[in-house]
């Protein structure tokens, strides 16, 4: 059995399919986190049943790239049922989506979200009304809650008969529809009649083309006679017919308990003179948390570790039989010590404060109040999201650009988020070193010049690649308090992917390395590239390694830097000026190889060369340039 | 100002002159469903008020002066009747029935802002043409010079009348998100540098592009 989720975006479908499938998904207060479709499996009454989340989308239309994917999703997968989750607190919206779901033959099922926010805000809904009008199940559910999720999974698997509701257009497009169906035969098409005819009255060409030229034609022709004597487009009347009915459904099922509230504190996050400190201020206090707060615990761990570690690790390295074997151990050793200095502090700290930023629903707010300025560097406010997205991990953030209008828009977005956002692997080795070691003021200076470099390199960019941004067309979320089960959920599955991929990469690495080092070879291998990493760069040769390393992923540079001074205090064998150049070259350098597999994925090999190139460039150029400096400086 | 059942006379024997030819006095008692006798009475009342002239045995036709009052009439009747059908939605005759009664009393500017509203439709619901308004405007112009939602200022409220655009995929996306015609709406924001406009639609808030926001056209209301 096939169920799909459908539903306008940000209403809780990635949550309810987390919940169906027990399917590990992020879910975040803004629209747009489901580019691509997930499919899940759930196990319900002793059946095995396939759930599909489809992007969130206002109609099936398909006229955004998020909804082309939900549309095609539903007409090729003919799922036996779908579940409209829909928001409560936007009941007269959300239903004209079910409305195109119904008129498309599907089985429906409803689900009414948030219901205790629309419960709050004084709306109460009378549910079994709507089931009579809308002749369909409507479960209210909370699910972020876990509420309702049972019963609406229950209602689903009763396959209903599809609902008989009819949104009852002007009778001049009925006159058109009833005409149109007339051409057509049922048993040459698996969906409605009544809905093959309306596609076709607003130029679906999908429908078209199946439909044959006889019949596209009269619609053509009628859909033309239409707007000339209405003066007004088909759709846009259609659009208003739907809304129409939507708002006399809505008003007689839902009742206004309590007068809304005016909103207040979340006005002051839009308004610029006070939109503008507030992002400082919540900017100021994610970096401060992210290096006293990760520093602070990095060092407990860290002290921690080699109080009860140092000495086991130091006996049977002891007791090894050959000097590849103690390596291999000491390999292990720094491993784990890494691990809980980076990924722990620092990694875990940030997914905690990336998740509270999007639960609470304060990104889109950051999105309209920069949109001007992002505009200066040919790209709209949405592009905020995936930059933000980027500073977790660039891959996810690679794919979020889908969302931008164009192609151009978004080779340039990916372009900035590979070159200039530091992943939170590259933000925990720039914490880690730079901050830890040299001081939370150079940390704010390195990050400053990745800020300054996303901003020229935006402005050359959209100068070379000229053309007009698309315009920003979002809904903004009411802002919502994070629950600490969606927080600590979504965290766990972020950093989930560093214990489970990047620990045994770490660990088989950090091995390797330790045997080449025990019999010298390493050094051997690295001696070509002394010239350059101590000419330019200023960096020990050794360096090179890491940078090596970090290809694969971009935690293992640092790690790697550890194993190979076989210390996690870099302060004892870098000066804090290399140290700064290093993770300078790190935070811009060549993308991990995931990123650059999903680059050539979406923009094709020459595109994705020309990032890569592009960022070896750069970060060597800003690494040398960093190393003349600081050496002439301190 | 002219009675009820002058307006009502006016408009049946335009109605009946359209296609150029004089009006019969035995169509006009079978449109109005009374007499001949009474027809003939009525029309020498209306030929003494300088509506129309009567030409014994070719049939009646308007005065200049008819002519203007009764186009009026005729294009309230037949925009009422393209409201009632497409917006109100009841049926073409029952539509008819009260555009019939509702005509006499509809004011210029209740007339104007329909006419906008639905995007100055050029025929009547059973295909008759609409009479142009006597502004000296060009429809399109007409169309053109609507407030765009752009040109609104922050706390202003206003009703979307109608959208104006070529690329049916923006269209689609803008009414998708419910900024269809008749909608109300409020400014609550217009942010610096270009920045996006912030509209309470329904009490959701939506950031808006301004190139995207002169797409629609809207109609101010009262702030409040």
């Amino acid at each position: 059995m096939k169920i799909s989720l459908a539903g306008n975006p940000n209403v809780g479908k990635s949550v309810i399919f987390g919940k169906l499938t027990g399917v590990g998904v992020i879910s975040s207060n803004y629209p747009g986190t489901t580019v691509e479709y997930r499919e899940g499996r759930a196990s319900f009454a002793g059946m095995t049943i396939d759930v599909m989340d489809l992007p969130g989308s206002y109609s099936l239309a398909g006229n955004t790239e998020d909804e082309r994917v939900a549309t095609d999703m539903l007409y090729d997968q003919r799922p036996d049922v779908v579940i409209d989750v829909m928001d409560a607190t936007r009941l007269e919206r959300n239903l004209v989506l079910l409305f195109e779901l119904i008129e498309s033959g599907y089985s429906v099922v409803a689900a009414l979200n948030m219901h205790d926010l629309a419960a709050k805000t004084g709306l109460s809904i009378d549910v079994h009304k709507l089931e009579t009008i809308l002749k369909i199940s409507v479960v209210p559910t909370v699910a972020v809650k876990d509420e309702g999720v049972d019963e609406l999974l229950h209602a689903a698997i009763q396959l209903k008969p599809r609902s008989t509701f009819q949104v009852r257009y002007d009778s001049h497009t009925e006159e058109m529809l009833s005409k149109l169906t007339s051409m057509l035969r049922q048993d040459d098409w698996r969906i409605p009649l009544r809905f093959v005819a309306l596609r076709l009255l607003t130029g679906d060409h999908r429908i078209m083309e199946a439909a044959g030229e006889r019949v596209t034609i009269e619609a053509e022709r009628l859909s033309e006679l239409f707007e000339e004597q209405h003066g007004e487009s088909l759709i846009v009347h259609i659009g208003r017919d739907r809304f129409g009915e939507a708002g006399r459904i809505a008003r007689e099922v839902v009742t206004q308990t309590q007068p809304s509230r005016r909103r207040t504190v979340s006005d002051l996050t839009i308004r610029p003179s006070t939109g503008i400190p507030i992002l400082l201020l919540v900017l100021a206090s994610t970096f401060l948390v992210l290096v006293f707060g990760g520093g602070a615990i990095e060092r407990v761990l860290v002290g921690a570790y080699q109080d009860l570690a140092r000495g086991f690790f130091d006996d049977i390295e002891a007791g090894a039989s050959s000097t590849y074997l103690s390596g291999a151990y000491e390999g292990v050793y720094i491993s784990i010590e890494a691990m809980l200095a980076i990924v722990i502090p620092y990694i875990l700290v940030f997914y905690i404060m990336l998740s509270l930023l999007e639960d609470t629903g304060y990104l889109v707010r950051v999105v309209s109040l920069l949109d001007g300025i992002m505009h200066r560097i040919g790209l709209h406010g949405r592009a905020i999201i995936p930059i933000v997205v980027g500073y977790g991990c660039n891959v996810p953030a690679i794919l979020a650009t889908r969302a931008m209008g164009s192609k151009r828009e978004r080779l340039i977005l990916a372009t900035l988020i590979t070159i200039s956002v530091p992943c939170s692997a590259q933000t925990a080795i720039i914490v880690g070193t730079v901050g830890n070691y040299a001081g939370a003021w150079w940390a704010l200076l390195l990050f400053g010049i990745m800020l300054a470099l996303l901003l020229v390199l935006g402005f050359v960019l959209h100068r070379v690649i000229k053309f007009e941004p698309s315009g920003l067309f979002l809904e903004i979320p009411e802002l919502r308090m994070p629950t600490l089960r969606q927080t600590v959920g979504k965290t766990y599955i972020r950093v989930k992917e560093f214990l489970t991929i990047a620990f045994p990469l770490l660990l088989m690495g950090s091995i390797v390395l330790e045997m080449l080092m025990s019999e010298g070879i390493l050094q051997r291998l690295v001696d070509p590239a002394e010239p350059f990493m101590v000419g330019v760069l200023g960096l020990p040769a050794i360096t090179v390694v890491a940078l090596i390393f970090g290809i694969l992923r971009k935690e293992m540079a640092l790690q790697m830097l550890m194993v190979l001074f076989g210390t996690s205090s870099l302060a004892l064998v870098l000066t804090n000026a290399q140290i700064f150049t290093f993770a300078l070259v790190m935070a811009i350098f060549m993308p991990c190889l995931a990123a650059i597999a999903v680059l050539i994925r979406e923009f094709g090999v020459k595109n994705a060369g020309a990032i890569t190139a592009a960022s070896i460039a750069i970060a060597i150029a800003f690494g040398a340039v960093s190393n003349i400096i600081l050496r002439w400086a301190l | 100002m002219a009675s009820e059942i002058t307006e009502q006379y006016l408009k049946v024997v335009y109605n009946l002159t359209e296609d150029g030819v004089a009006a019969k006095t035995t169509d006009m008692a079978k449109t109005l469903g009374v007499t001949p006798a009474s027809v003939t009475q009525m029309l020498h009342k209306l030929a003494r008020d300088g509506y129309v002239k009567h030409e014994p045995y070719r049939g009646t036709v308007l005065s200049p002066k008819g002519k203007r009052l009764a186009k009026k009439i005729a294009r309230r009747h037949r925009i009422l009747e393209r409201f009632l059908n497409d917006v109100v939605g009841v049926g073409v005759d029952v539509g008819h029935d009260q555009a019939c009664k509702m005509e006499h009393s509809l004011g210029k500017e209740a007339e104007e802002t329909l006419c906008k509203m639905m995007n100055h439709p050029l025929y009547c619901p059973h295909g008759k043409k609409i009479p142009k308004c006597e502004r000296a405007v060009e429809c399109e112009k007409c169309i053109e010079d609507g407030v765009r939602l752009s040109d609104l200022e922050e706390g202003n409220e206003a009703v979307v009348s109608h959208l104006v655009s070529r690329d049916k995929e923006e269209l689609c996306r803008i009414l998708a998100m419910g900024f269809v015609p008749g909608t109300r709406l409020r400014i609550e924001k217009k942010l610096p540098m270009g920045g996006p406009i912030i509209v309470d639609l329904r009490g959701a808030r939506i950031a808006i592009a301004r190139e995207i926001g002169a797409v629609l056209h809207v109609t101010r209301q009262g702030s409040g």
